[in-house]
């Protein structure tokens, strides 16, 4: 207990020496603007979630009444809602990450051990005034065939919800996790802070889906590092589809051990004003590691778009791919696209990066207008394509929503 | 059922098409030949109302109407379809997919699968359309789009180019159904083909032939006859022909 308290103390002084650093990239934001969101009530069954948390929930990718293999829901501050389907229970645990700090002291041992704690004011903030986030800790060899979901909103306007998740899968483990954020209709503003530190042990595989859908002023700052062993896999796809006032993230995977393999997916609609900074990191560092990271972004109106890009070799034998495109819908938006590769002492490791941004080939549009589709409706099947929208595990109403949100945009550019 | 009347056509500065005549009736196939550059490929991409070829002169008229400035959207709703040379590609957008999308246009419930079997595609079906396609594939992409659209008026620019002579015949039957040419009485679809080697020309009994050299038809009549004299003659006794 003494190390533990030894531990939070040490990374408190940390944190209140970080309190005013900004970040490298993004806007900053002046955190004392926003209170702490609310402590909210516990829910004993999911039917009894209201229809507006229910509708936030639902736009972020998690259908909350649906069958899953394990949900976990916070509303604000709290955590109002866990669940192991009883077919998983002993095989993986869910619970908010407080809980999981108090139930496994060593939890500290994984505790801002990926993500510096002094990284920026938002690192620092989150550790300063925590507001709870999930943990997830999947058993050796269980592989969860159902999606687990996590949903993480917002309903208070102008407050900051800062989340820490921990999600760790042992070796051979397997499973596929939605993860939600969202604010509820009504709370126009506010920031969301999102700790992630995901340890995927040996021959382990995460396959993480994370949806965003905010308020128009809302500020986002999600900080995440996952760290791969042996013949692990990783898989990111992350969902920006709804206007908002900021989103700065550079996630970042270590793959560690032999044969790791990593791929990153943004697909981004960036409309109104939102200023978008989205990228990923892969750092190689093994033998036969591989990676990609792919990104699509849609900007119109006077979105700015920052798609970043770094993939850094530290062994002879690993490839990556990095590839971004982007078109543009409006002469006000903007796509800058940053790549960059990095090799350190490896001379014969392959990276390699491709980017394009500009609008859609007019032999395209053409080409579909002579099939009998009007021009906005080849102009919207050329975005559904172009943003690829075969996620797995998603639900079929937010796929739906996806592609209704698709063809409105679409028709409105014309 | 199309008519073309002194039809001038520029793409960028140069004039391709310098005063095309040509009528095809209900029901009938016609093919085009023509040396390279001669302007086929321009006649049907005008035709087919494809932006970049512009109209500077002449009108083309479909089952009666005026569609000289008509979209090429409202053209493919009035009943006329291509099959391209040139297909680019669609990322993310399968076969499949734009097949669907065809077929709820039409508002019917045509089997897909079983109309790619036809055309040897079903293999082809889940990829995107046009993304790392052969010569063939492409040829016998287009064909199966062209019959999911079922146009009256179909065109076809060089059917068997990049086709290997086993899948020609294939190309053939599906030329055979689009045009209903093995019907008797109910025979009404009609089309324009360009071929360069006439391959297809043993597949498909086609009504007329018309040859267009420098943006002109120069010759028309039997198509068999008017090959066998290119084949002799070659296209540069067309040109002395046309003088």
């Amino acid at each position: 207990m003494k190390i533990q308290e030894e531990y939070f103390r040490g990374l408190r002084e940390k944190a209140e020496k970080a309190l005013t650093k900004k970040a490298s990239f993004g806007p900053d934001i002046d955190l004392s603007e926003f209170y702490l969101c609310s402590p909210q009530e516990r829910i004993g069954d999911i039917r009894e979630v209201g229809d507006k948390l229910k509708e936030a929930a639902l736009y972020a990718g998690v259908e909350l009444e649906s069958e899953k293999a394990a949900t976990y829901l916070q509303v604000d501050r709290s955590a109002v809602y866990e669940k192991v389907q009883k077919a998983f229970e002993g095989k993986l645990e869910i619970m908010s990450s407080r809980k999981a700090l108090e139930k496994y002291p060593e939890l500290i041992e994984y505790w801002w051990s990926l993500v510096p704690v002094d990284a920026d004011k938002y690192t620092a903030f989150a550790e300063l005034c925590p507001t709870e986030g999930y943990f997830i800790r999947v058993f050796p060899h269980v592989k969860v065939d159902l999606p687990l979901q996590a949903c993480l909103l917002v309903s208070e306007t102008a407050r900051v919800q800062s989340v820490h998740n921990v999600v760790i899968l042992e070796e051979g483990a397997e499973i596929n996790l939605i993860t939600g954020c969202a604010s509820v209709r009504g709370a126009e503003s506010g920031v969301h802070i999102g700790i992630s530190e995901f340890y995927i042990g040996n021959n382990a595989r995460l396959t993480f889906t994370m949806v965003h859908n905010w308020g128009e002023s809302f500020h986002v700052r999600p900080r995440t590092v996952a760290k791969l062993g042996k013949n692990a896999f990783f898989s990111s796809t992350y969902v920006l589809l709804k206007p908002l006032a900021s989103i700065q993230a550079f996630p970042q995977v270590i793959l560690e051990g032999e044969e790791a393999q990593a791929t990153f997916q943004n697909i981004v609609f960036a409309k109104g004003d939102s200023y978008i900074d989205l990228g990923s990191t892969l750092l190689l560092k093994n033998k036969g590691c591989r990676g990609s990271s792919i990104s699509r972004v849609c900007a119109m109106d006077a979105a700015q778009v920052f798609a970043r890009g770094r993939l850094i070799a530290f062994h002879d034998d690993v490839q990556a791919h990095l590839e971004c495109k982007g078109i543009l819908f409006s002469d006000r938006a903007q796509i800058v696209s940053i790549p960059e590769l990095e090799v350190h002492g490896a001379p014969k490791a392959r990276l390699s990066h491709e980017a394009a941004v500009g609008p859609f080939e007019e032999e395209a549009v053409n080409y579909l207008r002579a099939r009998g589709l009007k021009k906005e409706e080849a102009l919207s099947l050329l975005t559904q394509g172009f943003l690829n929208l075969d996620l797995p595990g998603l639900p079929q109403a937010l796929r739906q929503y996806i592609e209704e949100i698709i063809r409105v945009t679409s028709r409105d550019v014309l | 059922m199309l008519y073309v009347e002194q039809l001038r056509v520029a793409v960028g500065d140069s004039l391709i098409l310098d005063g095309v005549d040509l009528e095809i009736g209900e029901g009938e196939v016609h093919v085009l030949l023509g040396p390279n550059g001669a302007g086929k490929t321009t006649l049907l991409m005008a035709i087919m109302g494809m932006p970049g070829y512009r109209i500077v002169g002449g009108r083309i008229f479909f089952q009666g109407k005026d569609i000289t400035y008509l979209d090429v959207e409202e053209r493919a709703r009035l009943g006329i379809g291509m099959a391209f040379q040139k297909v680019p590609t669609i990322s993310g957008i399968t076969l499949r997919s734009l097949g669907r999308i065809i077929l709820e246009k039409r508002g019917i419930a045509d089997s897909l699968e079983e109309i790619a079997e036809r055309v040897n595609c079903l293999y082809l079906l889940d990829r995107d359309v046009g993304k790392g396609f052969s010569g063939g594939e492409m040829k016998r992409a287009e064909l199966f789009q062209l019959l999911l659209q079922r146009p009256l008026f179909s065109m076809v620019d060089e059917p068997e180019s990049g086709v290997d002579l086993d899948s020609i015949a294939l190309v053939g039957r599906a030329l055979r159904e689009l045009f209903e040419r093995d019907q008797v009485r109910t025979k009404k679809r009609a089309g324009l083909v360009i071929t360069h080697t006439g391959y297809i020309l043993e597949y498909l009994n086609a009504d007329q032939g018309h040859v267009l050299v420098n943006g002109r038809i120069v010759c028309s009549g039997n198509p068999r006859d008017l090959f066998a004299d290119i084949r002799e003659k070659g296209y540069g006794e067309c040109a002395r022909c046309e003088r």
